[in-house]
């Protein structure tokens, strides 16, 4: 999911460092009374976590939000669980069996499960739940984008459910660990979208209180859990009594909540700060490297200065991102080296030998393309033409300080004698001119924890159009890299799959179809009274094994 | 009723109707003339399936002409029904009924503190020793140019962080209440300071103060009973049009504190082309124009008897 903020403003994001400063130096002092994960978990307690976007609909099933499968993973469970190296795992089924043409999954499922509304748990709730996410009238706007050749459930009998598809769909089981999958009840289901998007049920270890839209989300403890992953650190309830998400949507104020004391963790602190909490002894910083995408620049290779490959291996070549971002993130996030991030399933780590920083070679690139003229400002030119680069860019919504690290490309891009202009917009006139493939530079993060994502990158199909939106920005069309990834599709052995994906990355990295920039760690500020926090694969902390000791 | 008391309220009804039909004209057109389509902004960066895309084109109508959702939107506000929502799966009015009580309250509390602080301090500061006035506009131009979200940022960062008086955010009840409203009163307070007592300065200049003190009367008792009254006037007009301009203030402090309300409502639905939302807001802020500022005209007449005359 392209993780997109809402408005921050550029202006308070300066007042943060200020109001950081001024935070911080009032605390200090006492000793904090443990460290996370130490000593022998305690029950009881509350736990308050801050965020810093919210919900716009709290149904995961319809909405594309992170935020949203982080509300509701407390509260749903899913039928299988993944971990960080791509097994998957029993949850709320036991065991599946794949059909030898790969187009048919049964699963065994759990038995003596209940929603917290009292509806036992069962094949016909499976099959409510795919069917309600396919469902156009779910407007689904990631989960159903997942499961395109799904065609039904079929009830075996109460606990043996079969879910069928038109064609083999290897990336099934990861979607199927996600939140966005998540077992919700039959009965919340058959209530239609507007009750969904404020209330969500499940089986999870959590219920939901209440979830008040721009303020917080409240849960208990469901005492009668007894179904966790396989691969949690505890089985039974959770510790926690009760769990508190707040929506605090500006980084000083969360920032400032957290080293107060008001609350026990947060989310998204910002880069500039981490060295700031890191120094608290009270506090400390929890990182998960996040899979998928990695936070890229992306060349339009179809139209503009950049459909000639020598001048996009010129751009990579040129410009020595891997310093720009040590300099910028202090090693908080590290450079990337290809399009998806190391601990997605498929990871090539033989891409960290290419894209060498190589001015020489780059200037050597250009003036084979025939950008070898000089106007009075230094930039190349080809008959009579500046080398120019339209970037589409969202200042206003730009997150970890994103905007301070483009313009320090374009300061080195204007070294190599190609001048990059910012067409700046919002969101929405990112995405029309996305449509339209108007820009010749693009730059987004797609997370997402299975190495198709680079099908959503980089395949011809995932290319925007008027009639449908696609990540591949790259606008990038090859025929060989289509095979491989459909390739990719019909096998769900992992060795075979990252050897697909090992070719698809070498490939578009020498074409320069992408420009690897750094890889995005969720940066989770936690006081050191919270313990246990843990992470699913997509990088959002979960809450079931977490604990609290005394404030 | 006399004729013309008839036709005044007739006028008054139909400029009012007109204000409001052009407030939901011009934002309609404002939010078509942005780039992107409106089933574009709905689906955002995620690629959805084709039966999904058709889904919300044909459940909002996004497939028939602009004139013909214009009409369909001006035909359905007629019969009061302001729409639905294309993102919160409610309708716009909930959305708005569930927003508007903590906007409210927190624009009452903020005037209502702003004259408060302001009129004692027109009062004690009219015409006084320029050492004194030059330290009261002093301290007005700076409350009136820090921004409000700077100001919150402050108050949180010392009132909560520091000394921890009050919750840092996301608070409901007075303690929650206490910051935005101050965040939301500063520059309000320094503005209606400044118009107070500019109308004050001159009241005090006017022929009948000195036939008041001349009477004897003290100059406490001047100020408070004679001249407050003459410069309430443009002090109330001020206030009932910053009624109207709040929800612009409203914004990034319902941001920074975690409120919810009309401001957040706004933004959100700005950013996500959630055209119906965005009507229903700009709608509802047009009504209360009309209907403060024709409360405030009952109000003159109030404050100012001779008016009353006039009106007759």
């Amino acid at each position: 999911m392209l993780r997109a903020r809402r408005p921050a403003g550029p202006a308070l994001a300066a007042t943060a460092a200020l109001a950081a400063v001024l935070g911080l130096a009032g605390c200090g002092g006492t000793d904090a009374s443990g460290g996370t994960g130490s000593g022998a978990p305690v029950r009881g307690g509350t736990l308050v976590y801050a965020v810093n976007t919210e919900p716009i609909n709290l149904d995961p099933h319809a909405s594309p939000q992170d935020i949203t499968g982080l509300f509701t993973r407390p509260a749903l469970d899913s039928l299988v669980a993944l971990d960080a190296k791509g097994g998957v795992h029993p949850w709320l089924a036991t065991a599946w069996k794949i059909s030898a043409d790969q187009k048919t999954y049964t699963f065994t499922l759990r038995t003596g499960v209940k929603f917290t509304d009292g509806t036992p748990f069962d094949a016909a709730a499976v099959k409510a739940n795919l069917d309600h996410i396919v469902d156009p009238k779910t407007k689904s706007q990631l989960a159903a984008g997942f499961i395109t050749p799904y065609t039904g459930t079929t009830v075996v009998d109460d606990h043996t459910v079969r879910v069928n598809f038109s064609r083999p769909h290897s990336p099934f089981l990861a979607a199927l660990a996600t939140a966005y999958f998540g077992i919700e009840s039959p009965a919340s289901l058959k209530k239609g979208p507007d009750y969904l998007a404020r209330h969500v049920v499940g089986t999870g270890p959590f219920v939901i209180d209440a979830f008040t839209p721009h303020q917080s989300i409240t849960y208990h403890r469901n005492p009668d859990y007894n179904w966790g992953p396989e691969g949690a650190a505890h089985t039974g309830p959770a510790y926690l009594d009760k769990l508190q998400i707040k929506i605090l949507t500006e980084d000083s104020v969360r920032l400032g909540a957290l080293t107060s004391g008001q609350v026990d963790g947060i989310a998204s602190v910002p880069p500039a700060n981490v060295k700031q909490v890191k120094a608290n002894p009270k506090l400390t910083i929890l990182t998960r490297e996040a899979p998928g995408g990695n936070y890229n620049y992306y060349p339009n290779t179809a139209s503009g200065v950049f459909t000639d490959v020598r001048v996009r291996q010129a751009f990579r070549a040129g410009i020595d991102f891997r310093t720009i971002v040590r300099k910028l993130y202090f090693g908080t996030f590290s450079p990337a080296s290809s399009p998806i991030a190391p601990n997605t399933v498929g990871y090539d780590a033989s891409t960290e030998n290419l894209g060498k920083y190589d001015p020489a070679q780059a200037a050597r690139l250009l003036d084979a393309a025939g950008w070898t003229g000089r106007d009075a400002q230094g930039y190349r030119t080809k008959d009579g033409k500046r080398l120019v680069v339209r970037w589409s860019f969202a200042k206003a919504f730009a997150r970890e300080q994103r905007d301070v690290l483009a313009v320090q490309v374009q300061a080195e891009a204007k070294k190599l004698g190609i001048e990059i202009r910012f067409a700046d917009g919002t969101i929405t006139e990112l995405i029309a001119r996305q449509v339209k493939g108007d820009y010749d530079l693009a730059d987004f993060s797609w997370q997402r924890a299975d190495g198709d994502a680079l099908r959503n990158l980089f395949a011809s199909a995932s290319i925007s159009t008027p009639r449908s939106f696609g990540q591949n920005s790259a606008r990038y069309k090859n025929p060989e890299v289509d095979g491989w990834l459909n390739a990719a599709l019909a096998t769900t052995d992992l060795a075979q799959r990252s050897a697909l994906y090992a070719k698809v990355q070498q490939k578009v990295l020498a074409d320069g179809a992408v420009f690897p920039v750094y890889v995005f760690d969720y940066l989770l500020g936690a006081n050191k009274r919270a313990h246990g926090i843990a992470w699913e694969p997509q990088a959002y902390p979960t809450f079931y094994d977490a604990w609290v000791t005394g404030k | 009723m006399s004729r013309r008391v008839v036709r005044t309220v007739l006028v008054r009804l139909g400029t009012s109707l007109l204000v409001l039909w052009g407030a939901v004209t011009a934002a309609f057109v404002a939010l078509h003339l942005t780039p992107g389509s409106v089933v574009d902004a709905l689906i955002g960066s995620n690629t959805v399936t084709p039966q999904v895309r058709a889904q919300i084109i044909a459940d909002y109508g996004l497939d028939r002409p602009l004139w013909r959702q214009y009409l369909a939107y001006l035909g359905r506000i007629l019969h009061g029904d302001l729409g639905r929502s294309y993102q919160l799966h409610e309708s716009v009015a909930s959305a708005l009924g569930s927003q508007l009580a903590p906007s409210l309250q927190l624009t009452l509390v903020a005037i209502g503190l702003a004259l408060l602080v302001s009129t004692p301090l027109a009062l004690f500061t009219a015409r006084r020793r320029r050492w004194v006035r030059a330290l009261s506009s002093g301290i007005e131009l700076v409350g009136v140019s820090i921004p409000t979200f700077w100001a919150a940022i402050l108050l949180l960062t010392v009132f909560s962080f520091r000394l921890g008086w009050f919750p840092a955010a996301g608070a409901t009840g007075f303690g929650g209440l206490v910051l935005p409203a101050v965040a939301v009163a500063i520059p309000v307070t320094a503005l209606l300071t400044q118009v107070t007592r500019e109308g004050l300065e001159r009241v005090l200049e006017e022929p009948f103060v000195l036939t008041a003190r001349a009477r004897g009367m003290s100059d406490a008792g001047v100020r408070t009973r004679h001249a407050l009254r003459h410069a309430a006037l443009p002090a109330v007009t001020f206030a009932g049009w910053l009624f109207g301009l709040m929800l612009g203030a409203l914004v990034p402090v319902e941001q920074i504190f975690s409120r919810p309300g009309l401001g957040q409502l706004l933004l959100t639905a700005v950013g996500g082309k959630d055209l119906p939302i965005v009507m229903g807001v700009v709608l509802f802020t047009a009504l209360v124009y009309v209907v403060v500022s024709s409360a405030l005209d009952v109000l003159y007449l109030v404050i100012d008897p001779r008016l009353r005359g006039a009106a007759r």
